[in-house]
């Protein structure tokens, strides 16, 4: 006699644990399937070991700062064996707390990797056994795995993916970083401060093409300024393996050919839905992902998906936000995911971070779009911590004040990204922000000087 | 010193309460201004609040007991301090200096609920928890309690909820949908937030503006619209479930021909005109009759009160009227007394006061029968409900040209039916078919309302 529940999650990341937990807490008697670690991606391959390893090059950006201060360290030295032990350490005890969470939520774990073989069964395969087990309701949370494109003569040359490369030995000389999305830039980050030399390859004509233009600009600026040799406008056309080195052969903007050679390649143009869990059941797909509809259902009853699988923003928090969302409907509650206020973050050195509409969305969108930037360099605060190179950017509604979107680029700027979300959230105007007393000296202050400076020349 | 706590007498007629529910338990800490329990009168409940503050000592009845007026009902004091067992009876005055004075402040401070409640007392305010000091401003800015928002216990109005609806505040809009309504000037109170809390939110105001276009997805549903319980419909709710769940219904019905009250109508008409400007009606006729034939038939006109029935000694006369979403019954005093002439004004002043909302709580009490007149649509006989704590209520159906047979010969005559539900508990089927028969045969032989 198999096991039935009431939902059963197929895994465990972001998505898949918070969607868990609340149906747990609304009463639903809850399984879990993970193949791999609790946690997902985001835990184990993803957001927390990267801004661990972020955490390191901060502080080695740090030490060399601080000898244009006066501070003298004498020879920096770093092992990356312990670095990636401590980044291991974090992984694990994040992975306890989660344990420990659905142990309390009462969820059954059921390690091995899940599939669907019929609309309310679950079969679960690990190296021990073959399990099917009964679900009313199911949601499928199996995320994305790394996009690795065809391009010739890959197969050849040894290349890492974000899967790989948090495994890696010892540091690398020198790496060339194909796709300068979030990734990209984030070990971009990472390995310019371990001193490896770092080539990046972009299609598109800039950095982190999503974000707002004045970012990418200044991203740019600062990765070239720590050594890092950027290509935008360039396609790689093929792979090739030269004694000791990998050659990438790329297209410049200018059509003209131009090979790079490193010791390393890591592969970070974008991910893919992983598919695995549809087994023999047939659903309508949205491109490559799960289509679903505001509700997270997809086109089978009682079967919903959510994060990384159905495609759109593919981040964590907003994986656990359509968790949350899918548990309510299952519960009954009827529930519909928004995604109008979803913060963006990038945690490179300094960390970029924005929500709402960039100013061409908002133009797009047809709104009287206006736009107030503040320059790090008049606060007192970031002066103090000689990091003056970022911004804060308020993109606003001429009419009303509509606070649209809020890009900052500085240090910490992720942590104080949530006020530009409370203010759209909230449906603030420009009027509050500036008339909402910020504390001194912050480096947040200098939202409250764009929106300042935006207010006042609206009353002009 | 313990303070006592008692019964408070909440109009001249009320004897006794009766004990509904205590919000308090023996050794709990009790606020100035918190509600201890809540009693029932023959007219409302109300909760009633301490006016001391302290540990609530002891509780000497239990709900549903019955309480005389000022009898003690419990103490409130400091921890430890001994009170007796049972309770002393009467509050009274003979009690130690400090005591009388004790007492004095507490009977003023149940004076103001007397106050409170008479002044207040109409259908709606009477039943909308409410502290004293939100009566208050409520009574000062001539606010419906009913249409306040209460943010306390069990949705009970503090001041600063009248303030706040005074203020308007007592729509929930973002800064944005705020401006975005006062520059299209759009009222936020007709607008349906869909935000946290039902705050409006800009895509509502949004959506006012430019009505959706028909879904065109057939699988998209027209949502019906939700208007919540409240207000004016919650306290009518509220009084028909009470009604029909205590008082077992009866209704009686008659036919009466209405040839003699036309022609009545017809001669009274100008003259009624001429001396008040007001058109004489066959309802004013009606209650009148009804008036007339109550003062020989006193169990009709009569009140059940707790377990006793009251035999009211004034015709007072409440006609159901109409409004906008709802139903109000001001009453015609002294119905008996009056001529055709002064009713007819007066009935005419008094429902357009109901129509525009304007009744004074005192025009809406008071009542010892009730008449609703549906005559002016195509309804002919009815059901209608007591309305408590009368004992009877008469619906009147249209006038209608019908053959009846009259000395063996069939004839057309302008007939209307009449039916009277009365409370079974309080009268009989024979007094009120009496009642009944007696009406009839005064509308068929009005003149005598003349003499």
């Amino acid at each position: 006699m198999s096991k039935t529940y009431d939902v059963v999650i197929i895994g465990g990341g972001p998505g898949g644990y918070v969607a868990a937990l609340q149906a747990s807490r609304l009463g639903k008697k809850t399984a879990l399937v993970e193949a791999d670690f609790l946690g997902g991606t985001c835990l184990n391959r993803g957001c927390i070991p990267s801004k661990t390893l972020l955490k390191h090059a901060e502080v080695i950006e740090s030490i060399e700062q601080a000898k244009e201060w006066g501070i003298e360290t004498g020879e920096v030295s770093f092992s990356l064996e312990k670095m990636m032990k401590r980044k291991n350490d974090v992984i694990s005890r994040l992975r306890n707390g989660i344990a420990f969470l659905m142990k309390q939520g009462k969820i059954d774990v059921l390690e091995g990797l899940g599939s669907l073989v019929t609309p309310n069964q679950v079969k679960i395969v690990n190296s021990n056994r073959e399990e099917i087990v009964q679900a009313n309701s199911i949601i499928i949370a199996t995320g994305s795995t790394p996009l690795v494109p065809p391009i010739p003569g890959l197969d050849t040359v040894s290349y890492h993916t974000s899967d790989t490369i948090f495994d890696i030995k010892e540091i690398p000389e020198s790496i060339t970083i194909v796709g300068g999305g979030v990734i990209g830039v984030e070990f971009a980050t990472i390995f310019s401060s371990l001193n490896t030399k770092v080539t990046m390859v972009e299609m598109a004509d800039r950095l982190v093409p999503s974000e707002d233009p004045d970012a990418s600009k200044l991203l740019e600026k600062l990765l070239k300024k720590k050594g890092v040799k950027i290509l935008t406008s360039t396609k790689v056309e093929r792979f090739e393996k030269s004694a000791m080195k990998n050659l990438v052969h790329c297209t410049d903007q200018n059509n003209k050919p131009v090979t790079i050679e490193s010791d390393e390649l890591l592969i970070s143009i974008g991910r893919k839905p992983n598919l695995s869990a549809l087994g023999n059941v047939e659903l309508k797909m949205n491109g490559r992902f799960i289509e679903v509809n505001d509700r997270l259902e997809t086109s089978v009853k009682n079967i919903y998906a959510i994060g990384d699988v159905i495609g759109g923003y593919q981040l964590a928090h907003v994986a656990s936000a359509e968790g949350i969302v899918a548990a309510n409907n299952i519960a009954g509650e009827v529930d519909k995911i928004d995604y109008k206020v979803v913060p963006r973050c990038i945690y490179t050195l300094p960390e970029i971070a924005s929500v709402g509409l960039t100013e061409k969305e908002a133009k797009e969108k047809g709104y009287q779009v206006k736009t107030e930037k503040f320059d790090h360099v008049g606060s007192g605060k970031a002066l103090a911590l000689g990091e003056t190179s970022g911004f804060s950017k308020i993109v606003y509604d001429a009419e009303y004040g509509e606070i649209l979107g809020v890009t900052m680029v500085g240090p910490h700027v992720t942590e104080m990204i949530s006020e530009g979300s409370a203010f759209i959230f909230l449906e603030g105007t420009i009027e509050e922000m500036a008339k909402m007393i910020h504390p001194h000296p912050t480096v947040s202050e200098t939202l409250y000087e764009a929106a300042h400076n935006a207010f006042m020349k609206g009353k002009k | 010193m313990a303070h006592e706590i008692f019964m408070p007498k909440l109009s001249s007629t009320m004897q006794v309460g009766t004990l509904l529910q205590w919000f308090k338990n023996e050794g709990d800490p009790v606020e100035i201004g918190e509600p201890i329990f809540e009693i029932m009168t023959d007219k409302i409940n109300i909760e009633v609040e301490a006016y001391e503050e302290g540990i609530l000592l002891k509780k000497y009845f239990h709900a549903d007991d019955q309480v005389p007026v000022n009898q003690i009902i419990g103490y409130i004091g400091e921890p430890g301090e001994v009170v007796p067992d049972e309770s002393p009876g009467i509050a009274s005055d003979e009690s130690t200096d400090d005591a009388s004075k004790e007492e004095s402040s507490s009977t003023e401070a149940t004076v103001e609920v007397v106050d409170n409640v008479t002044s207040e007392g109409n259908l709606e305010n009477e039943k909308v928890r409410a502290t004293p000091a939100a009566r208050r401003v409520a009574r000062e800015n001539g606010v419906n309690l009913a249409l306040v928002q209460g943010r306390g216990p069990n949705g009970r109005v503090h001041e600063q909820d009248v303030l706040d609806y005074l203020k308007g505040n007592h729509v929930k809009a973002t800064p944005l949908a705020k401006k975005l309504a006062q520059a299209e000037g759009v009222d936020l109170s007709t607008v349906k937030g869909t935000g946290v809390g039902g705050k409006v939110v800009k895509d509502d105001v949004v959506s006012v503006l430019q009505p959706a276009t028909p879904a065109v997805s057939t699988d998209v549903k027209p949502e019906a619209k939700r208007v919540k319980l409240q207000g004016m419909r919650k306290v009518i709710a509220d009084r028909m479930v009470q009604s029909k769940n205590t008082a077992p219904h009866v209704t009686l019905t008659t036919e009466v021909d209405m040839s003699k009250v036309k022609e009545l109508r017809a001669s009274l008409l100008p003259i009624i005109e001429k001396q008040t400007g007001y058109r004489v009606s066959f309802t004013e006729i009606i209650v009148k009759a009804v008036g007339q034939t109550l003062t020989r038939h006193k169990k009709v006109n009569a009140s059940l009160i707790g377990d006793e029935i009251v035999y009211n000694e004034e015709v007072n006369v409440g006609l159901a009227v109409a409004v906008e979403d709802g139903l109000l019954v001001p009453v015609l005093n002294n119905v008996d007394k009056k001529g055709l002439a002064s009713l007819t004004t007066e009935a005419k002043e008094i429902s357009k006061l109901a129509r525009e909302m304007k009744l004074k709580p005192n025009q809406m009490q008071g009542s010892t029968f009730t008449v609703s007149n549906l005559g002016m649509y195509a309804i002919d006989g009815f059901t209608p409900v007591i309305n408590q704590p009368e004992v009877a209520i008469l619906g009147v159906g249209r006038i209608q040209d019908k053959p009846v047979v009259d000395n063996g010969t069939i004839v057309i005559r302008p007939m209307m039916t009449l039916s009277l539900s009365f409370d079974h508990r309080a009268i009989d089927g024979a007094p009120a078919a009496e009642f009944l028969t007696e009406l009839k045969r005064v509308l068929e032989n009005p003149y005598e309302l003349l003499v």
